[in-house]
């Protein structure tokens, strides 16, 4: 039967499209749900393009503390079919707003992410800088809002919650 | 006419329902708050979420109320509480 929905067995996909820049490489989209520790140098190198003069980078860090409880770890899990097809979407609409952009790569980490280490990798490369910074902005406030993930923060005391983006509609903190 | 689809729980919803997926027989046209109720009908505890969720149907989010949707056998059906990722 159809594989469970939060079986990473194809955590990653690439798409590429056709390229009218003239570089020797097609443009492409590459997303990535996986479990192992995510690396800045594997997520940058993989946008890095000849023709491009800027590549942008954002990390997002699990903090130590909220609301003066001390954090020991998150953990996230996802509907990883659904988050691939909405992070595809992000890219998509990256690139009709912004197409001079080369390459983008979106890579979040799923299960048990520890204080200071990286939950979300966004890099894209563009050949003038301005793009790219306006696009991976884009792409994180976006991946908040539409991106079927979700965070539990684990405290000290052993106590936790689940975090709720102020970005997503149905949000508590966005009710009426 | 009914039909048999795969409902998906996530997060806090998973820990209301105290299930990951189960299979459920709803009517082939169903609006998404009879889905839901439906839902809440087996499993009561999710109704604390009522105001803090919305449905994924065939990978489309769609919010409790008049939508009709048209499901067919074998169909993902996923609870999704309030976005947390990045």
């Amino acid at each position: 039967m159809s594989r469970a929905a939060n079986d990473l067995g194809s955590a990653g996909l690439e798409v590429e499209y056709a390229d009218m820049s003239g570089c020797e490489i097609a443009a492409s989209d590459i997303v990535k749900l996986t479990h192992d520790k995510l690396s800045t140098e594997e997520v940058s190198a993989s946008v890095v393009c000849p023709s491009c003069g800027a590549v942008s980078l954002f990390i997002g860090i699990t903090r130590n503390s909220f609301e003066g409880k001390k954090v020991v770890e998150l953990e996230y899990e996802a509907y990883i079919p659904m988050a691939q097809s909405e992070m595809k979407k992000i890219c998509l609409d990256v690139r009709q707003k912004w197409p001079s952009v080369k390459h983008i790569s979106i890579h979040h980490r799923l299960g048990v992410v520890p204080v200071a280490e990286a939950s979300v990798i966004i890099a894209i490369s563009s050949p003038h800088r301005s793009e790219s910074l306006e696009a991976v902005k884009y792409c994180i406030d976006t991946l908040k809002a539409t991106v079927p993930i979700w965070k539990k923060e684990i405290y000290e005391t052993e106590d936790y919650s689940w975090k709720e983006n102020k970005e997503c509609r149905w949000a508590e903190s966005r009710q009426k | 006419m009914t039909t048999e689809v795969l409902v998906l729980y996530f997060a806090k919803s998973a820990e209301l329902a105290e299930v990951r997926s189960e299979n459920i027989t709803v009517p082939h046209q169903v609006t998404s708050l009879q889905l839901w109720e439906e839902l809440v009908r087996k499993h009561p505890r999710l109704a604390a979420i009522r105001d803090q969720v919305v449905l994924a149907v065939h990978q489309e989010y769609v919010s409790l109320g008049d939508e009709l949707l048209i499901l067919h056998p074998g169909d993902e059906v996923a609870v999704i509480p309030p976005l947390s990722g990045g």
